[in-house]
């Protein structure tokens, strides 16, 4: 969260003769964050980033501290000087003092109650600086009780509420948690209605508090006001927390009361609360202090040893160094000549909790800057290279196969999903989707591809796609099963060129794929057009032709050919081991053969065939011609095969090869009643 | 025998000045010089002429025999420099052969694993559906602290497991760590994480998926300094060596300390200009490994500690290519995919 600090303001607690540019840098490298630097008049304001963990800085005061600690460690000279009336003793100014009758239900919810009232209050405008300061923050001044609440916010960090006491029925007050549908008027004019366990105020009968996040309007300080209830808490942070959130109501209270509160520091913000009320309004204390602690803090200390301080730092720093940074940070610091033992200060207490939460401390301020900067040492870890390494040499590979990459979102609207009839029991759903075009864990990419496709299809023709993701498809009681996929998809291409780029891939995956009849269940492809690819004995993937619902659904011009490779089952497996074979010594003779088959004959029966007649002769059996033509015949092909046949010891002889040709010819007659075209 | 030399070089130099291509040519030469040429037998006869004339035949031969290769050698230039010159535009189009795209996000996921990898870093994979355990719990972020809103986490449908908790979409990929920590028992580890991650918000910085990249490195006496030396290699290779890096402190709940590690800005080299915060522009969060995440990991911490890093890898293209809304890496525009 970020809060504005004026610089002015902030030179009230921090006394340093140095420019705000040098200040912000400073805080910037060892402290909270400058995030800009706002030239506003005459004065500088910071918009200071504070992580969620220093509830102690959210404040000038806070951020006053931090600049003397860093300041005076750099060598600069600075002084923290506290405001004033933090001490000023809380006793009733009057003999018959005024009472105010608290019952808390619940002291988990309230850790530290305080409250005094004052009276002789005159209602009036606050003091320009007030109203100036309140302002170049962003805050409305109203008046000067109301302001005084806001003022002790900022500069403390402390948040604080103010009640008009006469409008408070029969001066009762009853904190507990709230009933599920009560409703409360807020000091902005708006009725909450709010859920169980809200934390809330009732005097008797009424709701006249929103405890840590909003007054109740049925007993704010008006211009009539005489007696003021000054009151200061520390609240359960999770049920304040809980409370925004279900009411979608943030308020600059609540964020501070959500991180913690300084329960030390509680009593001294009272104070100088009564101080500036004496100051603006002349008011006098009117009753005794209530003060109802439910828990008593524990002082904590941490011991740190130096050997690790100087293991985490890479470089030794000196004990008076870490004993003065621990010390203006206000920790109490106790040194032996290996151990640091630090006390945590009151306001630091929910957040430094171990030995390494102290070396940062002295780091930071120490100056990260100032640490050296070395490459580690060491052991190289033993495994090597996992595969991952290997998806982006194929990404590479496929863009110089010139596909184009996409990335698209894995999270996929219900409509797509169910373009895939994926199996409800497989379904991998988000319990909370942003909105119903990210509900499902995509079960394929192909339909993320035919999408990209088809918005860009006006634009480029025959586009070439493809896409590394997982897939995720739901495993009862376990994580969903999330393999790595290699998706493609190719407009206006046939299934032969779809095959013949997985098979490029499998190159370059250096694994043998065989294409077979798809068995399994398909929703993605045509029926007869598509092929299931297999590594050894196990299932890698899929490719053929998008089938028309897809096509239709997308309005996809021309048919898309595509294809699905699991790359992590791929990893798996071995992959083939090229080995050397001598160049042959002796020419070979090529010579095709041209047949006429049936349409439905297998090209890889007839290859085997082919390999199986002319062996050992035929090295090499290569497609070079398929075609179809009504003059050959319907249902027929005319297959051209280009033969090589070779020896090792001599060029084969006109008769061997003629010998071979012919059971060739007869197999093929036989087992295909081919024709041989001469 | 002289004459026949003669009659047969000036039918060579006749024949084979008479080829108009190169087949012909070479045909001639054989009918020359071939196993049965005519050159050839020629020489055959020199066997049968009385040893006195032989010197002189000899010579004879071998004069004709230069000539007509000279001959041969001058009309096999002629012939071969035939082909017809034309004139070149140099500047119009050439035939290319068609290349594909590499989509930003895996260009830069080369380069960072490019550069890890020579520290000894591997890439390694983790779930993106994970438990809870992983992705916070064993994180030091138990359940329902505040750290956790920040994460805006999708969760799945499905029933929790004990001890691991719901199925969550990892919202950062520090997931990875204690998963490396479990899978190699022991240290030294060097990990690089790269993966898709997912919170729930969308605007001109944030999608819904995302890429994040995570270094963590575990060994014995491992400082801020290692860390710092690590990220300044990075930058200067990644960025170029005129950007500083600097580290400041911050808060997460699995390092302590924890840094946001920023560059300069490179569009005003770290003099301050509206696209940055004083001449800084954040890259992402670091820090220390906690003792808590180590032992969570089995890891003990007395003995080893160790930083990790992570960012978004938009976020570093939008830093190095000024692309403004990072939703353009993901609406797959062919003509945006195709610029890179």
């Amino acid at each position: 969260m970020n809060i504005r600090v004026p610089v002015s303001w902030l030179r009230d607690y921090l006394k340093a003769n140095i420019a705000a540019k040098t200040i912000a840098n400073l805080l910037s490298l060892s402290g909270p964050s400058i995030e800009r630097v706002e030239k506003r008049g005459d004065d500088y304001i910071f918009d200071v980033e504070v992580t969620s963990n220093r509830s102690d800085a959210f404040s000038v005061f806070g951020i006053a501290r931090e600049a003397n600690a860093i300041l005076t460690n750099e060598n600069i000279k600075s002084e923290l000087i506290s405001p004033k009336g933090l001490n000023l003793p809380l006793e009733p100014d009057r003999t018959n003092p005024l009472t105010l009758d608290v019952k808390i239900t619940d002291h988990r919810l309230c850790p530290r109650f305080t409250a005094i009232i004052v009276d002789n209050v005159k209602i009036k405008p606050s003091p320009a600086i007030i109203c100036k300061r309140l302002e170049s923050v962003g805050i409305r001044a109203i008046n000067n009780i109301v302001d005084i609440s806001n003022y002790i916010m900022l500069e403390l960090g402390q948040p604080m509420h103010t009640f008009d006491f006469d409008k408070i029925k029969n001066h009762k007050m009853t904190l507990r948690p709230s009933r599920e549908g009560e409703k409360i008027k807020t000091l902005d004019g708006k009725v909450q209605k709010l859920p169980k366990g809200a934390i809330v105020i009732e005097d008797e009968g009424r709701l006249i508090d929103l405890c840590g996040i909003m007054g109740g309007e049925n007993s704010q300080i008006t211009r009539r006001t005489k007696k003021v209830v000054l009151f200061v808490q520390a609240y359960d942070p999770q049920t304040i927390r809980k409370t925004c959130q279900a009411l979608a109501f943030r308020t600059e209270a609540a964020t501070r009361f959500e991180k913690g509160i300084d329960l030390e520091g509680i009593v001294p913000a009272l104070s100088r609360a009564v101080y500036l009320t004496k100051q603006v309004s002349n008011a006098k204390i009117a009753s005794e202090l209530i003060d109802i602690t439910a828990v008593k803090s524990v002082e904590k200390t941490i011991s740190l040893s130096l050997n690790k301080l100087k293991n985490y730092l890479g470089v030794e720093i000196s004990v008076e160094k870490t004993t003065k940074i621990l010390g203006l940070l206000g920790f109490a610091v106790k040194t032996t000549p290996q151990v640091i033992s630090a006390v945590v200060p009151s306001w630091r207490i929910l957040d430094v909790k171990d030995d390494v939460d102290l070396i940062e401390e002295i780091a930071r301020v120490y100056g990260y800057h100032h640490l050296p900067s070395n490459l580690p040492e060491g052991q190289i870890p033993q495994g090597g290279e996992s595969d991952l390494a290997g998806v982006i040499e194929l990404k590479k590979a496929l863009k110089y196969l010139s596909l184009t990459e996409v990335i698209s979102y894995s999270i996929i609207a219900k409509e797509l999903f169910e373009l895939s009839k994926t199996k409800e029991k497989e379904a991998v759903e988000l319990a909370n989707p942003l909105t119903s075009e990210w509900q499902f864990m995509r079960p394929t990419v192909l339909v993320s591809l035919a999408q990209v496709i088809a918005e860009n299809q006006n634009i480029e023709k025959d586009i070439k796609v493809f896409e590394v993701a997982k897939t995720y498809i739901k495993n009862e009681g376990d994580l969903p099963k999330q393999d790595l996929m290699l998706a493609i998809a190719w407009q206006n291409a046939d299934f032969y060129q779809i095959k013949g780029l997985v098979e490029n891939v499998f190159e370059i995956l250096l694994r043998i794929p065989k294409f077979q009849k798809f068995t399994g269940e398909n929703h993605l492809f045509e029926k007869e057009e598509v092929a299931q690819i297999k590594v050894g004995e196990s299932l890698v993937g899929t490719c053929g032709i998008l089938n028309d619902q897809i096509i239709d659904y997308f309005n996809l011009e021309g048919q898309v050919a595509a294809c699905e490779i699991n790359l992590s089952t791929i990893y798996q497996l071995p992959t083939f081991q090229l080995s050397y074979k001598p160049v042959p010594k002796y020419s070979a003779v090529i010579e095709d053969i041209s047949a006429i088959f049936n349409q439905k004959t297998l090209l890889a029966e007839i290859i085997a065939q082919v390999k199986k007649a002319g062996s050992p002769l035929v090295k090499k059996v290569d497609v070079i011609d398929i075609f179809k033509d009504e003059k050959i015949g319907k249902d027929k092909k005319s297959v051209t095969l280009r033969l090589t046949y070779q020896r090792s010891d001599r060029t084969p002889t006109q008769e061997e090869v003629i010998i071979v040709r012919e059971k060739i010819i007869d197999a093929f007659s036989k087992s295909f009643q081919a024709i041989i075209r001469r | 025998m002289d004459k026949e030399i003669k009659k047969l070089a000036t039918h060579a130099r006749t024949g084979i000045n008479s080829a108009s291509v190169l087949a012909d040519l070479e045909k001639i030469y054989l009918e020359i010089f071939g196993k049965s040429g005519t050159f050839t037998n020629l020489t055959k006869q020199l066997s049968s002429i009385p040893k006195s004339k032989k010197p002189k035949i000899g010579q004879l031969l071998n004069e004709a025999k230069k000539e007509i290769e000279k001959t041969f050698e001058q009309r096999h230039n002629f012939l071969k420099k035939k082909r017809p010159k034309e004139f070149i535009d140099i500047t119009a189009p050439g035939k290319k052969l068609k290349l594909g795209h590499l989509h930003l996000i895996s260009q830069a996921i080369d380069e960072i694993v490019a550069i890890f990898s020579k520290l000894g870093f591997s890439l390694e994979s983790y779930p993106e559906v994970d438990w809870d355990w992983y992705a916070f719990e064993s994180l030091n972020m138990p359940k329902n602290h505040p750290a956790r809103d920040d994460w805006e986490t999708f969760f799945i449908k499905s029933a929790p497991k004990p001890h691991f908790g719901s199925q969550v979409l990892t919202p950062h990929t520090s997931n990875g760590q204690v998963r490396e920590m479990e899978k190699l028992k022991k240290p030294p580890i060097r990990m690089l994480n790269i993966a898709r991650c997912y919170r729930r918000q969308i605007d001109v910085s944030h999608t819904p998926m995302f890429h994040q990249f995570e270094g963590l490195f575990i060994d014995e006496y491992i400082t801020i300094a290692n860390l710092k030396g690590t990220l300044n290699y990075f930058t200067a290779k990644f960025f170029g060596p005129k950007r500083q890096m600097r580290l400041r402190p911050h808060y997460f709940r699995f390092t302590e300390p924890s840094f946001e590690v920023d560059v300069t800005c490179g569009v005003c080299q770290g003099s301050g200009c509206r696209f940055c915060k004083s001449g800084w522009v954040e890259l992402g969060g670091a820090g220390m490994v906690h003792p808590k995440v180590l032992e969570a990991g089995n890891i003990n911490p007395h003995k080893y500690t160790g930083f990790a890093f992570g960012w978004g890898i938009e976020r570093t293209i939008a830093i190095k290519t000024g692309i403004g809304d990072i939703r353009l890496l993901y609406q797959n525009d062919i003509r945006f995919l195709e610029q890179f």
